[in-house]
């Protein structure tokens, strides 16, 4: 275990030292601030389109860093040749794939934390009130849902040639999760034999990421959810992400390093 | 090679020659035809399809006014055709149809139930008080406001977004004033809208108590619903009712009895439920015939 | 004398993506070995499979046939890797790390305690010179800086066997003076060194023992005066073990 968050150490590093969170970051509160400072119809109580258009540039960015920062790790390694004296180490290949997911899952979470903070600060600032464990709902799930997309990313790395490739890949495949992915099943039933069977299958095969967006509950202020579909929810996404890292592992056994 | 000195001199006499061609052009450029050289920054931006875009804000204002509790493109949305948002003000045809409340209908499969958890599981209007049913909440209903606006910036011939907001901002906000001047600036881009016109009459009748205003805004608005074509006369009955029995009212509260039951018979040509219209009809003749209550003069 | 490292009848062929084509042989049946305490070279022209024969030892590359271990255990082990040190040719590390932050890094990897970490990186540190550097990011280190950071991260954990993948490559005679000090110093304190190089003058000084590989295959091993047998330098021994035929000037 030490060794993998030796490695996941590194990652976390990589990201605070490069500029890609800190540029979104700042341009989201500019955005944000911008937004706030329009008046509508003199009414200095309205917040929910805030809200929205806040929560929405934080998934945004959230996704650009995971996705990003996820790509590049293996293929920087190997590019940078620094793979070579990190195998040398006593490490195993899984115990790599393991710190590299940890390092940035990790590194996502702190991001969130930083991104929530702003948000739950902008918003109790019009709505007085901080609903505090709906947020940490909202956040958690948002890390879980993370996790996946991180997960997805490194087996990606390892499938793809180029990190630019699998980042658009992987953008696509998440935007479309997100927007269509709870109603392939509806769509399913529209089409004729095969499409139908081969929708149903996508919709079954894939992590239904779009269950962990409650950005609606959040801000259109809703009750927490029960405790119990929150735990079924994390259950779910650590399923998808083991079953996502055991494909990296099985994949990067076979790759040459070289 | 030129030298530094023959650099600047000749940047500056280019950045000389720029501006005075530009100022040069200005004039011409106004006369240009194309949208380019018209409207706003959301017209040069993105043209048609601004109107687009209008729309789909509009529709996320019902989406608010739901509290997110809202149908997509893949659900049944025959109790959505009008958005409430609309439909609650009482001055919109209303197209829907349906149960508004369960349009996403059964759960088809087990990801299906265990989503609905995750998001907004109720039918809830914000003006009732949204999720939390209580209507101490119930000028939540402000939350529209930004996406009507946007709406309205968007696509300012849309005469129903200026309607629907000043209804929300007068009769839930209380923001009188920001509907008037809101109705104003709706005139500006649509001078010839009777509804507009109408809605600043009730601005003015029902908030304002100014009855003068009130009439002669309301008259404007008839006489621009006479000038339509038959066919969209026809189609645009709704509000024609709505403008007569208005006047009807006001001018029964005025004593002006005669001018009211013109007004009320007008309306009873167009309305779909005549029998209604004729019991105002009626009340108003029950006090044209009762006795007045005045005193009686004294001797000099 | 143990012996720590072998390999036996180790051979690596690599497939073609070409239609028809046969594997390229990289290493055919190659039989070494290298003994506790003694500093190896690892000598061969481009190509001649010196590079796979360090990539089969460090688990990079799977052998197609026959074996490879070190200290016993065979290569394909982590645990195999616990004490070696490695430098690479090429000399790459984690820009955003400080010179510090990589030993620490590596350090923790070998289960290092942070005491013990800590009083192995000052004296690493100070042993290649980077003192001033350590808490400079790796990204504004000239090559020879970079060299000796890998150096250093070789050392880490104190291995017994330092594989060395031609590491005066691209340093100046200062830098190289350097690199022989330390393969000395290791040697002194009973470290084994198997290092490949084409620097054969230095081959010559520090070298117990050498081995000559070309096309795969090992064609000289023993003492550098054995390898030279009659002939006046080693560069001399070298061409004539791998078949080059000096032209007679016109």
């Amino acid at each position: 275990m030490n060794t993998i968050f030796a490695l996941a150490g590194v990652a976390i590093k990589e990201l605070y030292r490069r500029k890609d969170f800190y540029v979104l970051f700042i341009i989201t509160i500019l955005i944000c601030l911008v937004m706030a400072s329009v008046n509508i119809f003199n009414d200095a109580k309205i917040v929910r389109y805030l809200k929205e258009i806040s929560l929405l540039l934080i998934w945004i960015s959230s996704l650009v860093i995971a996705i990003t920062t996820t790509a590049r790790q293996i293929p920087a390694e190997r590019e940078n040749r620094t793979l070579l004296p990190l195998l040398a180490k006593p490490l195993t290949r899984m115990q790599l794939i393991l710190g590299k997911f940890l390092g940035c899952w990790i590194a996502c979470g702190l991001t969130l934390l930083c991104f929530y903070i702003f948000f739950g600060a902008l918003a109790a600032s019009r709505e007085h009130q901080l609903p505090l464990l709906n947020y940490f709902q909202a956040a958690t799930l948002h890390w879980f849902m993370l996790g996946v997309v991180v997960a997805l990313s490194l087996f990606g790395s390892l499938v793809f040639a180029a990190p630019s490739s699998n980042s658009t890949i992987c953008f696509v495949f998440v935007a479309g999760i997100l927007l269509v992915g709870r109603h392939l099943n509806q769509v399913a039933v529209t089409l004729a034999e095969p499409g139908r069977s081969i929708t149903y299958a996508i919709y079954y095969a894939i992590p239904h990421l779009e269950l962990f967006d409650v950005r609606d509950l959040i801000i259109h202020n809703w009750p927490l959810m029960a405790w119990k579909y929150f735990g079924l929810a994390i259950l779910y996404a650590l399923a998808y992400m083991a079953a996502l890292l055991i494909a990296a592992c099985l994949v990067f056994r076979r790759k040459a390093v070289n | 090679m030129l030298s530094s000195r023959t650099f600047y001199l000749l940047s500056l006499a280019l950045l000389v020659l720029s501006f005075g061609l530009a100022a040069h052009l200005e004039p011409e450029f106004q006369s240009w035809r194309g949208s380019r050289a018209q409207g706003d920054i959301f017209n040069v931006l993105m043209g048609d399809s601004r109107a687009l875009f209008a729309n789909h804000f509009y529709v996320k204002a019902d989406e608010y006014y739901h509290s997110g509790y809202y149908p997509s493109i893949f659900d049944n949305r025959t109790a959505f055709e009008t958005p409430h948002v609309g439909e609650d003000t009482g001055a919109i045809n209303s197209k829907n149809h349906g149960d508004e409340e369960g349009f996403l209908g059964p759960p088809r499969d087990w990801i299906d139930a265990f989503g609905r958890h995750f998001f907004p599981d109720r039918h809830t209007h914000l003006d009732e008080g949204g999720p939390a049913d209580d209507l101490s909440g119930s000028d939540n209903v402000r939350e529209i406001l930004p996406w009507l606006k946007l709406s309205a910036d968007l696509d300012p011939d849309n005469v129903q977004t200026y309607t629907v907001t000043a209804y929300w901002l007068r009769e839930r906000m209380h923001k009188t004033a920001e509907a008037e001047a809101f109705l104003h600036e709706g005139l500006r881009n649509n001078p010839e809208s009777y509804d507009i016109l109408f809605e600043l009459g009730r601005l003015y009748y029902e908030s304002y108590h100014d009855t003068v205003r009130a009439r002669n805004v309301w008259e404007a608005a008839v006489r621009k619903w006479l000038k339509l074509d038959p066919d969209a006369q026809k189609e645009n009955k709704l509000i024609f009712e709505q403008i007569t029995t208005h006047l009807g009212k006001l001018e029964s509260e005025a004593g002006n009895y005669d001018q009211a039951i013109n007004w009320l018979q007008a309306a009873k040509k167009v309305s779909q439920t005549p029998g209604a219209i004729q019991q105002q009809i009626d009340a108003v003749k029950a006090k044209m015939a009762a006795p007045t209550n005045t005193p009686a003069a004294l001797p000099h | 004398m143990s012996v720590i490292l072998k390999t036996e009848k180790l051979h690596v062929a690599f497939s073609s993506r070409e239609f028809r084509q046969t594997a390229k042989i990289a290493l055919n049946s190659l039989d070494l070995e290298v003994n506790t305490g003694e500093v190896f070279g690892f000598l061969g022209p481009n190509g001649a499979g010196k590079t796979t024969t360090i990539n089969v030892l460090l688990g990079f590359v799977p052998p197609t046939s026959g074996s490879a271990s070190l200290f016993g255990i065979d290569v394909r082990q982590p645990i195999a890797r616990q004490r070696i040190g490695y430098l690479p040719e090429m000399t790459y590390y984690y820009k955003f790390l400080t010179a510090e932050e990589l030993l620490r890094f590596y350090a923790r990897i070998f289960g290092l305690s942070r005491t013990e970490a800590d009083t192995r990186i000052d004296r690493l540190l100070k042993l290649v010179e980077l003192e001033p550097a350590r808490k400079r990011p790796i990204k504004s280190y000239s090559k020879g800086m970079q060299q000796r950071v890998g150096l250093a991260q070789a050392l880490i954990n104190d291995p017994d066997l330092l594989i060395l993948d031609e590491p005066t490559s691209g340093l100046d005679p200062l830098g190289r003076m350097k690199v022989r000090e330390i393969i000395q110093r290791l040697k002194n304190e009973g470290k084994t060194v198997f290092f490949s190089s084409h620097e054969l003058g230095e081959v010559e000084t520090v070298c117990d023992r050498v081995s000559i590989i070309h096309q795969g295959e090992l064609k000289a091993i023993g003492s550098v005066s054995e390898v030279m047998g009659q002939r006046a330098s080693l560069e001399k021994a070298f061409l004539d073990i791998i078949g080059y035929q000096l032209q007679p000037a016109p």
